[in-house]
């Protein structure tokens, strides 16, 4: 973060962009100067430094991006005053000579003055006119100084500079692809709200108490200090309200991902696992190498007023659960976790480790709602399994009957079950399983589709006028030929009644032919 | 059952039902009210019969004060008519007319968890000491590096605006000392963010040149008392003589100055700007940021500006006066601390700049109190009701163009010595803008007076 006056922008059509320091050829120079600069200037006072950045100044560069930059390196820097006498003790003294004997108004007076004090401190006249104000900042000298590279340095000078727009910041929106948990967990203790929503993906806005009365910078420094947590993953998006002091104007400043992350040269932390316990039991279910999808930390779920960020998320075909694994606990605690839990419309497991359990169980045991999954040392496979199956299974006995209820007739020649089971929002299991127990009259079931009889038919005649010309037919040939119809081959050459020859591995080599030829 | 909370500055009303102070704040889903409207909202409750739970002071332990402090008689009639206006509004007063002891009177009375809101560090320590004093209380203290909450607390503002969620419900009275300040956009926000029901500005200069202290009747009460200068020079305060000095520039600075001058002059001809106000010159400022030239312009004014400030025939011009009043304790002022530096290590005088650490400044104004420095040399940091008792002769080295800082500037040598007249000198260089940047401090000076005096 840099003092304001040191921060840069653009502005354009309502939105606000910080002048990037990009790595550049003269950006990196200007960079490797002053890093250099510093390294040799080890033992030197803090002044000649300045005037590097002056000159700097002078040739031309701007004054913003060479004050930024010495203004990190500073920050890496150790200054010390290295006077052998006390400035102050010395101050002190002259102060009561010149108090005693008035202020040194004529040059002689001012060379005696020096001189008995001086005499006084054992030193030269030269040594106590250098060390009067030796305390002073830009009379410090340079100890020690750890230096970075240019690239990293204009990093580094970007992303406080973004920090530094975002002081003017009234809100910040940002959608993120990991983290969710550490970034909700600073925003609180930042003493910051937020507010999630969906609009195109999970979204959280970010502002403060005060700022539903008014437009209030207040809470910018907070949301600049959150900014870092939020660009620590590999996707985001952040898009910010800036209220720009001299103007009294909002504008919009957006940063995204794709586009910015290079500037910062951010190193992408996902986190992770909170336990051992958590971490095996991600291992040993992947190791099941079952049909649902396990994801860790998935993204937030709307709990009325909160959100909610559970361990793992299961998924399959649509059908979503979650599972919270709870460690340490009392009933108190388990049971408003529940409360938060049971405002979310989202099917939650929840994991309790019966060993750390701080109370009796007893008492929960009349909570027949919930989906409890005790637990000592490793979270079990089978119970959670079966709550997935049967989640799996009502889900799927829910939609079955939902499309038999469903009156739909149907006139296109081909019915793919996946792209119906997208339409009517179903499984594609219940959408197959419906459509084929009981198909539509005047069609027939492929193994992924439902085709109308006069289409399989038509395909058919194709099929057989090409290969009542010599009794066979390349394979690839009668593919395009499926194709052209939009079916594939495979799929209806068994209900057509035709059988493949293989002359080797090789489809080029494969023919059709009738299986009762 | 409706319940009032305090959250981070503001309050929450939980339970059916609205007040008309209220807000309703869908991401937590309750009502939400400014701080500020605690008293009101406590009223509107009981107006309306609601039975309500209040969930919101957390007040340190009430000690015991001491009552030492006796007002003179306009200082009586302040504390009344801010008593009247249910402990509520504004007291104008000039410095050095002993505002403070208002205040501490106030509190004596009121015995109420207190925060006081001071400017600076120093003043922080300056009211503690009063505190200790007049009241024989301890007292806590937010800034600085301290952080204690007792029943009489110190802030900076700075301090308040930031800890404002943790410190907005711990007390029932707010002082604000030089309360200009809390017009500013930021600042305003204490007074929004804490539940205090009885609040007191204290300042010499309570009109801003960008016209925000229209809010202060919002935010503080109305502006209750006005004593001027005029009225109480010489009966309570030193009467003073304000000169003014000129001198020339040497030959060589002289055509130094015009060169940059003429720099900054042209570029402002080339593009048709007028400064007349503080404003053309903040958008000046602003063109600085994108127009290189600009800031060229900036920079050669800056220059022309230290030359003149930084003139040799200025420091002879101080080394005369200073040995015609070797015995006068002596203030210099200058806006510019590499010109303070210079002067401290030319005069071989003690010097005070924000750079001075804390305790080295104790020592210098301790020693300066007791006699034993005759002379100081100071920036800015001495500007606002800092004691500096005694001190007769002062000398401006630079001027400002802001009026407030020259009023107080004078305020600072303003003490009442038994047959003392203080004199106020101003070293001005001869024919450059620093000449225009001092006539338009007095004329608009002499301006206000005359808009007061008409009212």
């Amino acid at each position: 973060m840099l003092p304001s006056n040191l921060l840069t922008v653009w502005k354009r059509k309502g939105t606000i962009q910080p002048r990037y320091a990009k790595p550049s050829t003269e950006n990196l120079q200007i960079a490797n100067q002053l890093i250099e600069a510093y390294k040799h200037k080890l033992g030197k006072k803090k002044r000649t430094l300045k005037k590097v950045a002056d000159d700097l100044e002078d040739e031309g560069y701007s004054y913003h991006l060479v004050r930024g930059l010495s203004l990190l390196l500073d920050r890496k820097s150790d200054y010390k005053c290295t006077s052998q006498t006390d400035p102050t003790e010395l101050r002190r003294r002259l102060f009561q000579t010149t108090g005693k004997n008035g202020s040194a108004t004529t040059l002689e007076q001012r060379k005696s003055i020096i001189a008995r004090v001086a005499s006084q401190l054992k030193i030269s006249n030269e040594q106590l006119e250098e060390s009067m104000y030796a305390d002073l900042d830009s009379e410090l000298t340079l100890q020690d100084f750890f230096p970075v590279s240019p690239q990293k340095l204009l990093e580094e000078y970007n992303l406080s500079l973004t920090q530094t727009l975002l002081f003017d910041a009234t809100e910040l929106k940002f959608t993120v692809s990991a983290n969710w948990q550490k970034i909700f967990f600073k925003t609180k203790k930042l003493g910051l709200i937020y507010d999630a929503y969906k609009d195109n993906g999970f979204w959280v806005k970010i502002d403060g108490p005060a700022s539903l009365f008014k437009l209030t910078r207040r809470y910018g420094t907070a949301i600049a200090k959150l900014l870092p947590a939020i660009i620590a993953s590999l996707k985001w998006t952040v898009e910010a309200r800036i209220l720009w002091k001299f103007t009294n104007e909002i504008y919009t400043f957006k940063l995204e991902s794709w586009k910015h992350a290079p500037l910062f040269g951010i190193q992408q932390t996902t986190e992770s696992f909170d336990s051992y316990v958590e971490e095996d039991f991600a291992k040993r279910f992947q190791a099941l190498n079952s049909d649902w999808q396990l994801k860790r930390e998935p993204e937030p779920v709307i709990a009325g007023q909160h959100v909610l960020i559970p361990d793992f998320s299961f998924e399959r075909e649509g059908t979503k659960l979650y599972m919270e694994v709870v460690g340490f606990w009392t009933t108190e605690y388990l049971l408003r976790k529940i409360a938060k839990l049971k405002k979310t419309k989202a099917p939650i497991l929840v994991a309790v480790d019966e060993t750390l359990a701080c109370e009796r169980l007893t008492k929960l045991e009349d909570q027949q709602s919930l989906n409890l999954i005790y637990y000592r040392n490793k979270i079990p496979l089978p119970p959670i399994i079966r709550h997935l199956q049967k989640a799996f299974k009502e889900i799927h006995a829910k939609q079955t009957e939902f499309l038999k209820n469903l009156n739909v007739t149907f006139t296109e020649p081909i019915i793919r079950f996946e792209e119906f089971a997208a339409r009517t929002g179903v499984s594609t299991q219940a959408a197959r399983s419906t459509l084929t127990e009981n198909p539509p009259s005047n069609y027939i079931v492929l193994p992924h589709s439902l085709i109308r009889k006069d289409k399989l038919e038509k395909i058919k005649k194709k099929l057989d006028r090409q290969i009542a010309k010599i009794g066979r037919l390349p394979l690839t040939e009668a593919s395009k030929i499926a194709e052209t119809e939009q079916e594939y081959l495979t799929s209806i050459i068994q209900t057509l009644g035709y059988k493949i020859i293989w002359h080797g591995i090789n489809t080029d080599k494969a023919e059709v032919i009738k299986r009762d030829a | 059952m409706v319940s009032l909370w305090f959250d981070k500055g503001t309050l929450l009303l939980k339970g059916d039902v609205g007040t008309p102070y209220g807000k309703w704040d869908p991401r937590v889903g309750c009502f939400r009210l400014k701080a500020l409207h605690y008293r009101d909202v406590l009223a509107y409750l009981k107006e309306s019969h609601v039975p309500f739970e209040d969930n919101v002071p957390q007040l340190p332990p009430l000690e015991t004060l001491k009552s030492t402090v006796k007002l003179r008689p306009y200082q009586e009639s302040a504390l009344k008519r801010w008593q009247r206006a249910q402990n509520r509004g504004v007291l104008v007063l000039p410095t050095a007319a002993g505002k403070t002891y208002i205040a501490l009177k106030a509190m004596e009375q009121l015995r109420t968890q207190t925060l006081i809101v001071v400017p600076t560090l120093d003043l922080i320590d300056q009211w503690r000491s009063r505190i200790r004093e007049c009241l024989g209380a301890a007292s806590g203290a937010v800034g600085g590096g301290e952080n204690t909450v007792r029943m009489v607390t110190v802030s900076t503002y700075d301090s308040a605006y930031l800890q404002a969620a943790f410190l907005g419900n711990k007390f029932l009275l707010l002082i604000f000392d030089e309360v200009h300040h809390l017009a500013s956009p930021s600042y305003m926000q204490i007074a929004e963010m804490y539940i205090a029901p009885y609040r007191m500005g204290l300042t010499a200069t309570y009109e801003r040149i960008d016209e925000r202290h229209h809010l202060l009747p919002r935010l503080v009460g109305d502006l209750v008392f006005t004593i001027q200068v005029e009225e109480l020079t010489g009966k309570h305060l030193a009467p003073y003589i304000y000169e003014k000095k000129y001198v020339g520039l040497s030959a060589g600075e002289q055509q130094l100055y015009n060169r940059e001058m003429g720099t900054f002059k042209k570029y402002l001809r080339e593009k048709h700007i007028v400064m007349k106000s503080p404003k053309d010159f903040q958008r000046f400022i602003m063109r600085t940021g994108r127009d290189p030239r600009a800031r060229e312009a900036l920079l050669a004014r800056n220059r022309a500006l230290k030359i003149a400030l930084n003139s040799q025939e200025k420091i002879n011009a101080l080394a005369k006066l200073l040995d015609a009043n070797k015995n006068e304790k002596t203030l210099i002022f200058t806006l510019h601390t590499d010109l303070v530096y210079t002067i401290s290590q030319r005069f071989l005088i003690p010097a005070i700049t924000y750079l001075t650490p804390k305790e080295e400044r104790r020592e210098i104004l301790e020693n300066f109190r007791k006699g034993n420095y005759h002379t100081i040399i100071t920036s800015q940091v001495l500007d606002e009701g800092i004691d500096v008792p005694d001190a007769t002769v002062g000398y401006i080295l630079s001027g400002t163009g802001s009026t407030r800082a020259y009023i107080q500037r004078l305020g600072r040598l303003l003490r009442k010595v038994e047959g003392k007249q203080a004199h106020l000198i101003e070293v001005v260089s001869k024919e450059t803008m620093e000449v225009q940047m001092s006539r338009r401090r007095t004329q608009k000076n002499t301006e206000e007076k005359n808009a007061i005096a008409s009212k």
